[in-house]
């Protein structure tokens, strides 16, 4: 094959063969690995080793963000910049400025946590050696894969893909890259 | 650190003791396989559009057609065209808002309350309960909006510097309602997108294949590359758990600003303090009422019975029962706490509802809100689709009355006996209301056409096969 | 698994009878405080402080079991399945309903020797600051027909009736369903469920209405009941996982709970966490902006003097805002916080004492000066609730105590058993 090799590709059929095997490839330290899977299938990750998302971490700066944003907007336009008593209130006050805070802190989260998913996954990335994939389409609908990128230090090919067929592997094949 | 090991399978006692058996109900009936639920489900988006789509299209966009007519006479007229008058200065125009504002909540319940009190029956209905949502929300804003009458200043609802350099008044709740709608529109829709991001890729990889490039081209932009990398599945997860997190106090708050645009007022029968809560009820209430009315029928004309089972609509109108009796202890402590209160104003205010001019609304709202749902305790009704679907209608019906019960009635009824009055809509504010029922109808259909009616990652996901351990029942 | 397998062992058994000795020492422990409580009685020229706490006390644990009937039955309704292995504790503890009844009668007595002494509307001769008397007042005249003595008593005994009634089919069903593990007892348990979510929303919130927001009967606010029952959930939460890491550190529960159980409950424990700061805030939020005279009485008593002062309430009210919302709400944010017992434990008993706080937050400022303004929260009267919540919640833990080795650990025989055993996220 004259392009480069991104990786070696298999298939498995079930979830379960899918599960044992990650836990392989995950036993024989391999760090630049993957699987494809048309829903996220509960215990992959640990099967994988892959520690929790920090996806709430970027959710609360947002959140913070927000009800600071909510507060202090209604703080200086209300009370600073053009200071008018309406209905007997306050020029300020935390009460009512409340619900309109509030409302940021999920609006300024929600934008935190969708850019901060995508962000961590590298995403849009509308090209990927995945997706070129001649069998991509059953990874979508019906079929897992597990892809182990040429990167990896531990990478070689007869012995990776002697790991994977050991897996239970089936159709092992290289992605072009 | 003490904490137990995740147990994955059933101690072997159980087998012994012999714990009472009460099978589970599945999600997806007659074990169908992860690629029949993607058949199944991408089918209806790639085959022919079927000719009853058509007919429903051209007649949803007639009666859209009447909101257009009626929103274009007010812009050339004026709000004077809706029947508003003194003392009634805010009747349908709100009503028809808090009513689609309600229907709307019960797509944020569906896809994160019951997400995050992990209901696995909640995948089949979920991406249609969410679109119903984002129209819902666009036809409530139309009223609100072009009841400002110069619709050309809006714009004046956000905090955006303009000529007189003064502000919004924060201090309203109007202003929080500008707010409260606004984020719950952009998030449902934020919210709808992520979920349909899987499913996205799953179209452009099969109209890749079947050689419709540019449709693969159109589903592919906005799939932004999805490959079902289970390391992107991890933080998707979790934006998605954080989004069902945030959608659910959200749903609660913008409700509860709705009710707040009542309840900080002095007037009787608005002012008072359960109305949060009580509001919230009431919108999940309608919401569900609005899911059974477009799911049933779906169902049946997709042959979607495995996917929408027995157990699905069994769930729905518990929930629709449940929140029926929330509203109704709502209604008998409002109506108590007027007594208890001794305010002379207040207690005039409930007897009025009941008794006054209006008390053909207020029955409708009773009989159609405490008294129809109570026919879901019986299992022989559940099991009874069309009576459920029509019990369904009485449920939309009657918290449209709810909420002219309470706008009307209290603002009719002023203090002083010299500023009373009784409101009739106008023809047009009857035919621009009308007309949301087109609007909505033409972006439900256009939806059910163009995207994926049902989650199908999340279906293939509380299938038995997706379970790693290979099954929950073989040991 | 097999040390999973062995623990479940000793879970299929008869639970352990080592609880005999701790049930006496509870008990010692309960009658101990209640006889200081009425020392407290005793040793007080005015005697109305030490009562009120009572009430503060009686209040307190009544709303923890009411929490914790409320929950069985809301597991029931929706067929839950990871809580089935700590509703079991739940139904001990639903054996103190009886107790409480014994411990509310005093109040009750006291209501028919000296009436007016903890509710004034039940004086008619009782002096109102400024605004002659019970009975020449208008707005208690046209509430008599609801506040009055006979009224009063028939629902609080009906109240109880109810709770007793209740807890008792829970308990048979469950109990039952161990021996013979028949599915018609999860049958019966489901019907208990269907009518006693409506009787148990009613009494709570009628209970609330008479015992607490009746003591200034002038007030009335429609959200009350709602937020009885934020509290009364919040607290069989709290207590509920006091039981889980106390029966995992017993070894009762090693192999029974894991992570995520803690973590489901943990999630509760945050969602009920911020219904509460939703409905107090909506009250309290409605009334200030509004800002009527016949409603924000109630929260300027708890703010300010007569002469414009702030007085300690006030402070309460912040403790509040902050104890009983925002430090639970950001501490159960992390996961952590939730699944590891050192962690969970703690905020546990937090919660407990910022409901008591809550608790003495509605009822403590009936207790007025001759000014009409409430007496300060730091007093004598703090030590007089401490002794009858040890008091009452002694007798309560004495009473769960007892049920616990009349069953078995875990509903062994429930449908959902399997499921909560291998309960996942």
């Amino acid at each position: 094959m004259a392009a480069p090799s991104y990786g070696l590709i298999a298939t498995f059929d079930t979830t379960p063969d899918l599960y044992h095997a990650a836990e392989k490839v995950r036993d024989a330290g391999y760090r630049h690995w993957d699987c494809i899977t048309p829903f996220p299938v509960h215990g992959l990750d640990k099967a994988m080793g892959l520690k929790r998302s920090i996806v709430p971490r970027i959710s609360l700066c947002g959140g913070i963000a927000g009800f600071c944003t909510g507060m202090s907007m209604i703080w200086w336009t209300g009370a600073v910049d053009y200071p008018l008593i309406v209905g007997g209130k306050p020029l300020f006050s935390p009460m009512f400025a409340f619900p309109v805070s509030y409302e940021l802190t999920i609006l300024f989260t929600a934008f935190a946590t969708i850019g901060g998913m995508l962000f961590l996954n590298g995403l849009p990335m509308h090209y990927h050696p995945v997706l070129k994939y001649e069998h991509i389409r059953r990874g979508m609908d019906d079929q897992f894969f597990l892809v182990i990128e040429t990167r990896d230090p531990r990478f070689n090919l007869a012995n990776t893909k002697a790991l994977l067929e050991k897996a239970g592997g089936k159709n092992i094949s290289e992605l072009e890259a | 650190m003490a904490h137990a090991e995740h147990a994955a399978t059933p101690p072997a006692i159980l087998q012994e003791v012999k714990p009472a058996v009460l099978p589970r109900a599945v999600m997806v009936a007659n074990n169908r396989s992860f690629s029949w639920i993607t058949e199944k489900i991408c089918g209806i988006i790639e085959g022919k559009t079927p000719t009853w789509w058509w007919v429903c299209f051209i007649l949803a966009c007639l009666v859209a057609s009447f909101t257009v007519a009626g929103i274009a006479y007010l812009i050339a007229t004026g709000v004077g065209v809706w029947g508003h008058a003194n003392p009634v200065n805010w009747a349908w125009d709100i009503v028809n808002f808090v009513f689609w504002i309600g229907i709307g909540h019960a797509g944020t319940l569906i896809s994160a309350i019951l997400c995050l009190l992990r209901q696995k029956w909640r995948t089949s209905i979920n991406r249609a309960a969410e679109a119903m949502t984002i129209f819902a929300v666009v036809c409530a804003g139309i009223f609100p909006v072009f009841h400002v009458g110069r619709v050309w200043y809006a714009w004046y609802l956000f905090p955006i510097p303009n000529s007189n350099a003064i502000w919004q008044n924060f201090r309203s709740p109007l202003e929080w309602d500008v707010f409260a709608v606004s984020t719950y529109g952009t998030v449902s829709v934020l919210f709808w997108y992520v979920g349909l991001l899987p499913d996205l890729a799953v179209l452009r990889d099969r109209f890749y294949a079947s050689g419709n490039k540019l449709r693969s081209a159109l589903y592919g932009f906005f799939a932004l590359g999805w490959r079902g990398s289970n390391r992107h599945w991890s933080n998707y997860e979790m934006a998605y758990l954080i989004l069902a997190g945030i959608s659910t106090p959200l749903v609660l708050s913008v409700h509860t600003i709705v009710s707040f645009d009542f309840a900080v007022s002095l007037l009787p029968g608005w002012h008072t303090t359960i109305f949060p809560p009580y509001f919230v009820a009431g919108a999940i209430f309608s919401g569900f009422g609005m899911v059974l009315t477009l799911m049933l029928p779906l169902r049946a004309i997709y042959r979607m019975e495995d996917l929408i089972t027995q157990y699905h609509i069994d769930c729905m109108c518990k929930i629709t029962l449940a929140t029926g009796t929330i509203v109704g202890y709502a209604y008998a402590m409002e109506f108590f706490i007027a007594w208890y209160g001794a305010n002379p104003y207040e207690g005039f205010a409930f007897i009025n509802r009941a008794f006054g001019h209006y008390a053909w609304a207020y029955w409708i709202m009773i009989s159609c809100n405490v008294i129809t749902p109570q026919f879901f305790w019986f299992k022989a009704v559940r099991e009874n689709t069309s009576f459920v679907w029509i019990l369904s209608i009485f449920v939309n019906v009657g918290m449209w009355f709810e909420r002219f019960v309470i706008i009307v009635t209290s603002l009719a009824r002023d203090f002083l006996p010299s500023s009373w009055g009784y409101y009739s809509p106008s023809i047009v504010e009857i035919f621009t209301f009308f007309g949301t029922f087109g609007v909505f109808s033409v972006l439900f259909l256009l939806f059910i056409r163009f995207l994926p009616i049902m989650p199908m990652a999340e279906l293939k996901a509380v299938t038995p096969q997706a379970d790693v351990h290979g099954g929950g029942d073989h040991h | 698994m097999s040390s999973t397998h062995a623990a479940i062992a000793s879970a299929a058994l008869p639970a352990g009878s080592s609880t005999a000795a701790t049930a006496s020492k509870a008990l010692t422990v309960g009658i101990v405080g209640l006889v200081l409580t009425a020392l407290g009685v005793a040793v007080t020229p005015d005697k109305h402080g030490p009562v009120m706490s009572y009430l503060v006390g009686i209040t307190f644990c009544t709303s923890i079991l009411i929490g914790m009937l409320m929950l069985i039955l809301i597991h029931h309704i929706v067929d839950a399945s990871w809580s089935v292995v700590i509703r079991r504790q739940f139904e001990h503890a639903l054996s103190a309903f009886k107790w409480l009844f014994v411990l509310f009668l005093p109040l009750l007595v006291l209501a028919w020797v000296k009436p007016g002494f903890v509710w004034p509307w039940m004086d008619l001769g009782h002096e109102l600051h400024g605004h002659g008397t019970v009975g020449t007042d208008i707005l208690y005249q046209k509430k008599a027909g609801f506040l009055n003595l006979n009224m009063f008593t028939g629902m609080t005994l009906a109240f109880f009736a109810g709770w007793v009634w209740l807890s008792a089919r829970l308990r048979k069903a469950s109990f039952t369903q161990d021996l013979d593990g028949d599915i018609k007892w999860t049958f019966m348990n489901r019907q208990t469920a269907a009518f006693g979510l409506p009787i148990g929303a009613l009494t709570l919130s009628f209970a609330a209405i008479y015992w607490v927001k009746s003591l200034e009967y002038h007030w009335f606010s429609t959200m009350y009941g709602v937020w009885f029952f934020a509290n009364c959930i919040r607290g069989a939460l709290a207590i509920g996982v006091i039981i889980m890491i106390w029966l995992w550190n017993r070894g009762d529960y090693k192999g029974v709970l894991n992570t995520n159980h803690f973590y489901s409950i943990g999630m509760l424990a945050f969602a009920f966490t911020v219904f509460w700061a939703y409905i107090t805030f909506s009250q309290y939020f409605l009334i200030w902006n509004a800002n009527v005279p016949e409603e924000t009485f109630w929260y300027n008593l708890r703010e300010v003097n007569h002469d414009g002062s702030t007085n300690q309430w006030w402070y309460v009210g912040l403790v509040l805002l902050f104890g009983h919302f925002f430090v639970p709400f950001l501490y159960l944010l992390s996961y952590k916080h939730k699944v590891v017992h050192s962690k969970i434990k703690p905020i546990m008993w937090w919660i407990l004492a910022v409901i008591l706080v809550d608790m003495c937050y509605n009822i403590l400022p009936a207790l007025k000066d001759g000014h009409g303004d409430s007496l300060p929260f730091l007093s004598l009267n703090l030590l007089w609730v401490l002794t009858s919540v040890v008091g009452i919640g002694g007798v309560c833990t004495w009473s769960y105590l007892k049920s616990f080795p009349t069953a078995k650990l875990l509903p062994i025989r429930d449908p959902r058993i399997s499921e909560s055993l291998t309960h996942h996220e």
